[in-house]
Formats: C-alpha cells, structure tokens, sequence
C-alpha cells in the first residue's frame, strides 16, 4: 500500500510517500509558514521524482491538529480535494502523535509541545513502552508554568520535543530537573513520521470521513481567556 | 499624545508618519465613531508601509492583508459579535505574526489585546468646527517608545 502524508500544522510543510514499510520520499520546509504556495508543488514534485502519478496513491494522510489554525485549513482542504478526486480514503493523525513517534525508544516521558501562542502551548504526554507510542494524557493547550507543575509531579525524565522547544527551552531548564531535548532533526513533524502512523491505521481499515471530518485547534474558551487576562493585570500592580 | 487636524489630509498625514516608523510585529489598535477617519488613518499607515494597492475597509471581510515594506493586516472588528467568533479563525497568527496589525474597533475584543500595543483614539470636536478632529494616541510597552517622534 502506497500513501501520501502531510503536514502542515505547524511553520513547517512536509509531505513524504510510503510503501508499506519503507519511506520512498520526503520533502520538509521549514521557513515562513507558506502552506498555501509550496504545498501543492511540493506533492508535485515528489510524485514526479518517484515516478509515480497520484492514482497510484493507494491512501492519504494529514495531521488533524493541534497547530496552525490557517495551516490546518490548507492541510486538510488538500488531503479532501485529493482523496475525493481519486476516490482513495483519507485519515487524519494527531500532529503531537507525529512528534512523540519521533522520539521512539525514548524512556521517561515524551512531551511534544506546539507553540500555541500568550505563553501556551499544546501538548500531551507519551511514554514509549513495548515498541510502542501510548499516550498518557489528553491533547491539551496549557500554559508553560502548568505545564511544568504537571510534569513535576510526574517525577519522571522528560524529554522534549517540537516547535516551541527554543522560546521555552531556558525557562524548562530552570524550573524542572532529569530533562533533555530532542535533536534538531528531529525537532519539527514529520510527515514521514506521520506517515507511519496513518499507514497503520489505513493498512487496519480506519479511516475518517469527507464530510465530517474537521481539524482540531484546541483552544481556550473566553472564560480561561478572561481568567488569565485578571491574573495577569493583577500580577502588574 | 494629542494631536488637532482640521481635514481628511491631517489624518492621512498622521497615519502616514507612524507607518513610516512602525516595526514588524506592532499592533495598532484604532477606536473612534463612524465617520470620524479611522479608515483614512489606516490609508496613511499603509502609504507610510509603501502598499501601493488601495486599501479598503475590510469591515466584511474582517481583515485584508496587504504587501509593502512590511506585511500589513488590517482589521475591522465591528461585526465580530464575541471575541471568540474572531480568535476562533486564528486571530493570534496574525496579530504574533512579523506584520503589521491594525485593527479597527479594536474595544470590541478587548480581552485579546496584547498588553503591548498602540491605541488611536480619533474623536469629532464639534465646538471647533465639523471637520475637527482630536487624535489620542497612547502606547503600551517600551518597544512602542518611537511613537514620541509623531509631529
């Protein structure tokens, strides 16, 4: 079974081909979050350079969030656009999946964090045990400072992973003990990586639906938002 | 700061000088009746942002995004009925973004204002004369300080 992934829920837009258990291409820009001009050429050009046409896709996969709300949008409307033309099933995979899946054989905790924006970022736990990825907690946008208070009390390692490493990075190494941070390579969703996972599914008979599937952005509701607005004003006084 | 213009060409020159020296990443806010210049200040910020495409006032279409010497998004927020109407289709990338914002009515999604920001308030002085207007223009945040050198 041949598949097509993508992501682009984050800066990064990267589409790979995979054949059953081998990756045959991947493409991955990470610069200036420009979904909607480099996407569709990039698939172009990947298909082209494999030799392959687009009906010879046997599946797709895209990342369902969380992440860039506009980057989502381009991401999904592209997977539909292409699984209804062909008539070929689509399945959506969590971004944050994607990345823990990256970080396979690590021990401790596997906590993927997306940049989400006021000082949150989304994330959820994962531990890596008999050669696969379990996910420990749920999606979740939380702010750093909580997100530090949950991890702490797992009294686990962590190791971190993903696009809001670097704005964090000092204020997780000053606030929490027994943590590491994945390689750059590493460090963005792979499509690849997504890839495998959707392939899984697909290869089990799961796949969503045209129709009804939607992105998620996990966000705040106005409440939080108001609550966070008071804490911070009163913080200033 | 106050400023006193007497016409449409005041305003537009206001808007002008702070396009001039606006940063990637600012967000003006720009508050004030219907009528009274807001989507001329925003001609002059993008005259002074070097977009040479008309700008119109995106009060449908919610936000127009336009290309100069910096990117510039410009907002109008006075059909958004809730805040989380307009966050909902991810208001934050824009505003965090390495653009320039602008957002008209800004006072009605108050709460998702970041702390540091520009505030325009443009207001009608009748007791003057008709075309009267006063323009209040506050700031919040150091990195806002160059707005000292509006004349």
């Amino acid at each position: 079974m041949k598949i097509l992934s993508l992501d682009s829920s984050t800066e990064s837009a990267t589409c790979a081909v995979i054949e059953d258990d081998r990756l045959l291409g991947e493409i991955t820009f990470n610069y200036k979050k420009q979904h909607s001009v480099v996407l569709m050429s990039m698939i172009d050009n990947l298909l082209k350079n494999l030799k392959l046409d687009i009906v010879s896709i046997d599946g797709f996969v895209v990342s369902k969030g969380p992440g860039s709300f506009t980057g989502l949008r381009i991401g999904t409307s592209v997977i539909k656009g292409l699984s209804q033309g062909t008539g070929k099933p689509f399945v959506g995979v969590s971004s944050l999946d994607a990345l823990a899946y990256n970080l396979a054989y690590t021990s401790g905790i596997i906590c993927p964090i997306l940049d989400a924006l006021r000082g949150n970022v989304y994330t959820a736990l994962y531990t890596f045990v008999d050669n696969k990825l379990h996910m420990i907690s749920e999606h979740m946008v939380i702010s750093i400072e909580d997100l530090i208070s949950l991890l702490n009390k797992h009294n686990q390692s962590v190791c971190f992973i993903g696009d809001a490493v670097p704005k964090f990075k000092e204020e997780l190494c000053s606030n929490m003990q027994n943590i590491r941070f994945a390689p750059t390579h590493l460090n963005l969703v792979r499509s690849s990586s997504l890839g495998e996972l959707g392939l899984n599914l697909l290869t089990s008979g799961v796949h969503d639906d045209l129709y009804t599937f939607a992105p998620f952005y996990l966000r705040k509701s106005q409440a939080e938002r108001e609550y966070d607005k008071k804490m911070e004003s009163s913080q200033n006084e | 700061m106050e400023f006193i213009v007497d016409n449409l060409e005041g305003t537009m020159n206001l808007g002008k000088q702070l396009g001039n020296i606006v940063h990637p990443g600012d967000i003006i806010c720009l508050t004030g009746d219907l009528g009274t210049g807001k989507t001329h200040f925003s001609k002059g910020i993008a005259e002074g942002l070097e977009i040479d495409s008309p700008i119109t006032s995106p009060t449908f279409t919610i936000v127009n995004e336009y290309e100069g010497r910096l990117k510039l998004y410009h907002f109008d927020v006075y059909r958004v009925n809730d805040p989380d109407e307009i966050e909902a289709i991810g208001f934050d990338e824009y505003i965090f973004s390495d653009a320039v914002s602008i957002i008209e009515w800004a006072n009605y999604i108050d709460s998702l204002i970041p702390k540091e920001h520009i505030w325009v308030d443009i207001r009608k002085i009748p007791e003057i004369g008709i075309n009267f207007r006063k323009i209040i223009i506050q700031y919040y945040g150091d990195r806002y300080s160059y707005v000292k050198e509006l004349k």
